[in-house]
């Protein structure tokens, strides 16, 4: 990028390259079927099948399909007692496994709000009926916390190292990527593996659903008459290394982690504060951790749940930071992942650098008048960006937002 | 530069002021168990609970009028750890502070009522006030609303090594010299479900005591309470070595990490104090194996028998009782060992302390200290 678009000259601060990522997610299995949909702004929401959604106001989401989780796992008896939210995991190892066969994490950095909850439901349901003694109840128990998956992920490709996981709420994935980001940029670390997992569970999908989060609309993101959010589910990793290190040993590259920032906004529990403070520390931060000047920015990945309060506080700091930078929120095609979806809209906005377009904000009507953004609206837009930032913003006030850049 | 502990706070079963508890250990108290009554499990759950009067000082904060019991806990104890590094944050002092959080089962009484209600009267009955507190980081929310921080704060998630976990997260976070001190809370609550399902995991025992390091393991007694420790750049003990461990499936990949846990941190130097996480279940042998073989000079001490099996609470206890060994130069006596239990001595020049957390759910690390 331009020296120009740099506010400070270079640190001695190690860069850190992606060298491999893989997920899943409503949008498809795999980085080539997500970059497929996005390409064709599919729009991936449906009606919740897991369970029962009769009674409440918003009954769809962005689900993933179980035959895409079939072959993460043999079909033996440790393997069938697993969540799904593991074979996510695995199937998004697998694949960043293929990527990068040599990798070897020193650490692992995940975020996820919820793990394997639906287990959780399961076993007290069954406390509440006449299953009290049900067999599979140990099973439920071992296989609910949330650390879980990433364990048994490591576990089932043979890798070794300990985990920390992240559960700020919907600011997790990006807050894991840009802790895993600081650790190998001060030296400490070479290697990181990071991202994020939630699967869909009932007890999550009705709390929205009771705080009137979520919509019986479709997911509409900055729209004027946005009316809320549909969740979804998914997991997605990437490898993080030293970019000396990879370059070194001739890895290919997929982009930079060029900067983080985050804030913690008091304001609320669940609400971000009006003025939009909380997610414009987090990006004014992000480029100053990037040395980089707003008009850098070349696209954001933003949060964009559709709820009114959450876009119109994004909205308003980026209007306010940015000069009609590009703009789209891809919860519309495929729901918001909660723990999972920083890390998602990471590989996502990383295939946007790589492909040179930018990602959809689909089901989008009308533009809000409070609102003075360049909205990619309903289809994607040929461009090459450089810079992109991606935001995530969570309950208890996290905000997150991790700059990414191009290989040159 | 180094990272050390600059003060400690914790919320525990016998008491919240640092020194009380700390005489309560050592005259060799342990707390009361109390009965949670009887869920629909049919069998009735004991646990170490807090009373209220020991986190009194929750109420003056508008902030926790709704919030869960978990909350309270680590709210005071954090508080409690400030204070006792002589610090009160006002704005700027705040900006330079981050607060990482560790947690396991998190807030289980909201969880619990929240699905509850949409289990016996459907999704229409769900409370919107209960589910924002059901959230792993409502606690951290609360803490940070309270100290006024408004730069890092992250929660970690786990099982009984979670605490050891957010304090190598919290001592790469003070590789930025921007941060001054990062604020380290383990907090957990319980409830029947909670006990049930212990229990049903076979780590759990009816009643108390806890007898650590017996064969066979008789299982574990479930407490709730909050530890904090404040890291800084000053104070007189210094966090040496974190080993971040790994996970484990099977019982002999767990002594397998502690084998090589205990010869690197055995490396370091002689070991006086070894802070073990043993708590009556299948932990314990894996951690007197190790103990035996790599610091068989060590004073062993778990104040479990006394305070109970906190998980992320625990791993911080365990912390706050190691770097109290090392400035007090005196360990409680540990309580209900086996009669041939061998693993103490009664050198009292202490200088090193090493942190062992092994998890129940697959996880285990470790830390050393040093004054």
């Amino acid at each position: 990028m331009p020296d120009s678009l740099k506010t400070q000259s270079p640190t001695q601060f190690a860069r850190v390259a992606v060298v491999a990522a893989g997920m899943v997610s409503p949008l498809g299995r795999g980085l080539s079927e997500t970059l497929a949909s996005l390409r064709t702004a599919r729009d991936c929401v449906s009606r919740v099948t897991r369970f029962s959604v009769e009674r409440c106001r918003c009954t769809t989401a962005g689900q993933v399909a179980d035959s895409w989780l079939e072959d993460a796992l043999p079909n033996d008896r440790k393997s069938r007692r697993l969540h799904r939210v593991s074979r996510m995991v695995i199937q998004a190892l697998r694949e960043l496994r293929e990527q990068a066969p040599e990798f070897r994490p020193e650490l692992t950095v995940v975020g996820t709000t919820s793990g394997g909850m639906s287990f959780g439901e399961r076993y007290y349901r069954a406390l509440q009926g006449p299953n009290a003694r049900a067999r599979k109840i140990p099973e439920w128990i071992a296989n609910y916390p949330p650390q879980k998956p990433m364990v048994d992920a490591l576990e089932a490709c043979g890798l070794e190292s300990p985990c920390q996981v992240i559960a700020n709420a919907c600011a997790s994935g990006t807050n894991a990527i840009g802790v895993a980001f600081e650790c190998i940029r001060s030296g400490r670390y070479e290697r990181i593996l990071t991202g994020g997992y939630d699967a869909l569970a009932e007890l999550v999908f009705v709390g929205f659903d009771s705080l009137q989060a979520s919509t019986p609309d479709k997911c509409r993101p900055f729209d004027g008459a946005r009316s809320g959010l549909v969740l979804g589910e998914g997991a997605a990793l990437l490898a993080l290394e030293n970019l000396a290190t990879a370059e070194a040993r001739g890895a290919e590259i997929l982009g930079e982690v060029v900067g983080y920032g985050l804030s913690t906004d008091n304001h609320h529990l669940t609400q971000p504060h009006p003025s939009g403070i909380g997610p414009r520390q987090a990006m004014e931060r992000a480029l100053a951790s990037a040395q980089l000047e707003a008009r850098a920015v070349d696209y954001i990945n933003a949060h964009g749940t559709a709820t009114p309060f959450n876009d119109a506080a994004e909205g308003r700091a980026i209007a306010e930071l940015f000069h009609r930078v590009p703009v789209s929120s891809t919860k519309g095609m495929m729901g918001h992942s909660l723990g999972a979806a920083g890390a998602i809209e990471a590989v996502i906005t990383l295939l946007a650098l790589r492909h040179g377009f930018l990602p959809a904000n689909i089901n989008f009507r009308a533009p809000d008048p409070e609102l003075a953004l360049d909205i990619v609206a309903n289809a994607p837009r040929a461009t090459a960006p450089r810079v992109a930032l991606s935001n995530s913003f969570g309950f208890g006030g996290t905000n997150a937002s991790i700059a990414l850049a191009a290989r040159a | 530069m180094s990272t050390r502990i600059a003060g400690l706070g914790w919320v525990t079963p016998l008491g919240s002021n640092m020194e009380d508890v700390w005489q309560k250990l050592r005259a060799g108290e342990e707390a009361e168990a109390s009965s949670l009554g009887e869920g629909p499990g049919e069998k009735q759950a004991w646990a170490f609970r807090v009373a209220p009067d020991f986190i009194a000082e929750a109420a003056r904060h508008p902030r926790l009028r709704r919030s869960s019991a978990i909350s309270r806990f680590a709210v005071v104890a954090g508080l409690a750890a400030l204070r006792d590094a002589g610090l009160e944050l006002d704005a700027a002092a705040a900006a330079r502070t981050a607060l990482v959080f560790a947690i396991s089962n998190g807030g289980v009484i909201y969880t619990k009522r929240f699905f509850h209600e949409i289990v016996k009267l459907g999704a229409q009955a769900a409370s919107p006030l209960l589910f924002p507190e059901t959230v792993f980081n409502a606690p951290a929310s609360h803490l940070a609303a309270i100290l006024g921080i408004t730069g890092a704060s992250y929660t970690l998630v786990g099982d009984g090594a979670v605490g050891v976990l957010a304090l190598q997260m919290a001592e790469d976070l003070m590789a930025n010299p921007e941060l001054d001190r990062c604020l380290v809370v383990g907090a957990e609550e319980v409830d029947w479900l909670l006990c049930d399902a212990y229990r049903r995991w076979r780590l759990l025992r009816a009643q108390p005591p806890i007898e650590p390091f017996a064969q066979p393991a008789h299982g574990t007694v479930l407490s709730e309470g909050a530890g904090a420790v404040v890291l800084g750049r000053t104070g007189a003990v210094a966090l040496e070595r974190i080993h971040p461990g790994g996970n484990f499936s099977r019982q002999r990949e767990l002594v397998r990490h502690l084998d090589e846990i205990g010869r690197e941190l055995a490396a370091k130097g002689p070991t006086d104090v070894l802070l073990a996480s043993a708590n009556g279940t299948f932990v314990d042998a894996a951690e007197k194996s190790m103990a035996a073989r790599h610091f068989p000079e060590a004073t062993i001490y778990t104040a479990k028998p006394s305070l109970g099996e906190s998980v992320a609470a625990g791993g911080i206890w365990q912390v706050i009782c190691a770097a109290q060994a090392l400035r007090r130069r005196e360990l409680p006596p540990l309580l209900g060992v086996p009669s041939d239990f061998g693993l103490t001595s009664r050198k009292s020049d202490w200088t090193r302390a090493v942190v062992t957390v092994c998890g129940m759910n697959q996880q285990v690390a470790a830390l050393s200290l040093r004054v």
